[in-house]
């Protein structure tokens, strides 16, 4: 498949365009006992993410790219190899003062089910110093950026599937974080959905010029976004390819079965 | 006939309400104690357990065993076998103070029981979601665990409550006295019947006031 779009342009990673590094993996291998036997999820992967780039990872489900995205976050150890997180090693130490300036997005939105939509949004700001009244300016700020002004004293059981991942991209934005690690944002939601959500990261990146690490199975949400992407297989790294990313166009169900 | 019950009431007036207060007097600060080591050690349970961020295996094992034993001695025996225990921290092994002793062990053993189940009960992601939102481990337990957990935590701490009440009754045999105690001692011991079914009917409104409260205050406090 990617033989056939012009638009793909294979280059070395040497060759890349030097820019700030914002996440370095070098010869990273993970390990997991998977019922009773150990399993390398993770095998020698080496790669850069700089600033301002939407980066993928694609490849089946077992390839280990939530992996990496945990990795890279500091949430799960490497057996082997070195991670930077902005230019820092990440340890044992360095890593909850190196992820406060990082945000995830998840693909089941894991929202705090009694917590009511502003009080979800500010809650990352509960776990760091800062003006209570600034906090709450800029919460309500990023909720109607995100576009549910009108939901702040809403409950999450009552959103629809887009209107919470818009909740948890708010919540993400809150901290003005560096890097934002996207873990299939897409996976759950219906097509005119994922295309809000997917425009809203764009704009996020033009925007502020943060750097989004994205993982998703789906290679239409990989084209439509990132510049960079890297193909996983098995653990390793296959390719990583550059992209010409285009503008994010909205696509109706019958442009998506017809076109590419 | 009401009248009849009206009369035994008004007999026994003081000592139903005087039992009342040793009652209440107990069943306080059991809750009290249990609430909050039962709470300390169901996290404990929950977080050296074997799907916890800081498993285990030997602190587990001796939190989870020690639950177990104060859980399986038959009540009335584990009165009698933590005299002793009550003489060291009371000086004395009887009365109202010392049956507070075994009650907070029962409520303490009972409700971790219960706090390590309403944990694990909670979405297994919350702890990444806290992490990389930037908490740290105190934070996850505070702004996440207990919040997402809470009106489970209301129930258990409802059912917790209720069960101490069942085990105040027996307290008598160490002095303990209560509502209990008079019912047995007085009501069905001196063949005063009535008197029996007064405190009977006492507890039962006791019962339900505590539930009816738990489950509203869960309720008004579960929004998922």
């Amino acid at each position: 498949m990617f033989q056939t779009v012009s638009t793909f342009v294979i280059i070395d990673l040497t060759f890349s365009k030097l820019g700030e590094v914002m996440i370095k993996l070098e010869h990273i291998s993970k390990k997991f006992t998977i019922n009773g036997k150990e399993t390398k999820i993770i095998e020698d992967i080496s790669l850069q993410v700089e600033k301002g780039d939407i980066f993928g990872l694609v490849g089946e489900t077992g390839s280990g790219k939530s992996t990496i995205l945990r990795l890279m976050n500091g949430f799960m150890a490497p057996d082997e190899g070195n991670i930077f997180l902005m230019g820092e090693k990440l340890d044992e130490k360095t890593k909850y003062r190196l992820v406060k300036d990082t945000s995830m997005i998840f693909q089941d939105f894991n929202l705090l089910g009694n917590l009511n939509v502003l009080d979800n949004v500010l809650l990352p700001t509960r776990l760091r110093r800062g003006s209570k009244k600034d906090n709450l300016d800029k919460a309500k700020n990023l909720l109607s950026f995100v576009g549910l002004s009108n939901f702040e004293e809403s409950y999450i059981r009552n959103l629809s599937g887009g209107e919470k991942q818009r909740v948890a991209i708010a919540r993400t934005l809150m901290t003005s974080p560096k890097v934002v690690f996207c873990d299939e944002p897409t996976s759950a939601l219906d097509h005119k959905m994922s295309y809000e959500i997917l425009k809203l990261l764009k704009e996020i990146n033009d925007k502020f010029d943060t750097t989004i690490v994205l993982v998703s199975h789906d290679i239409s949400v990989i084209k439509s976004l990132c510049n960079r992407v890297a193909i996983l297989e098995k653990g390793k790294v296959r390719d990583i390819i550059s992209l010409d990313t285009k503008d994010l166009m909205p696509l109706s169900y019958r442009e998506a079965l017809l076109y590419d | 006939m009401i009248n009849q019950y009206m009369d035994t009431f008004r007999l026994f007036e003081v000592d139903i309400f005087r039992s009342l207060y040793e009652t209440v007097d107990m069943m306080f600060t059991a809750m009290a104690v249990s609430l909050i080591l039962g709470l300390i050690l169901g996290f404990v349970l929950f977080i050296t357990g074997s799907q916890g961020i800081f498993k285990n295996k030997a602190v587990y094992f001796v939190v989870s065993g020690l639950i177990n034993i104060t859980r399986s001695i038959p009540f009335i025996l584990f009165i009698i076998v933590i005299i002793p225990l009550n003489r060291v921290i009371l000086g004395t092994g009887f009365g109202v103070n010392a049956s507070k002793i075994p009650l907070s062990f029962i409520g303490i053993a009972t409700f971790s029981r219960f706090t390590e189940k309403d944990l694990l009960d909670v979405d297994k992601s919350i702890y990444e979601t806290s992490y990389a939102l930037g908490s740290n481990t105190l934070q996850y337990f505070i702004y996440f665990l207990l919040r997402e957990a809470r009106s489970g935590l209301v129930l258990s701490f409802t059912s917790t409550s209720i069960s101490l009440l069942s085990y105040s009754t027996v307290m008598g045999i160490i002095g303990g006295g209560g509502l209990g105690y008079l019912a047995i001692s007085e009501g069905y011991y001196n063949f005063n019947y009535k008197l029996m079914w007064i405190i009977i009917v006492m507890m039962i409104l006791i019962v339900q006031f505590i539930q009816t409260t738990g489950n509203v205050v869960a309720k008004k406090i579960d929004k998922r």
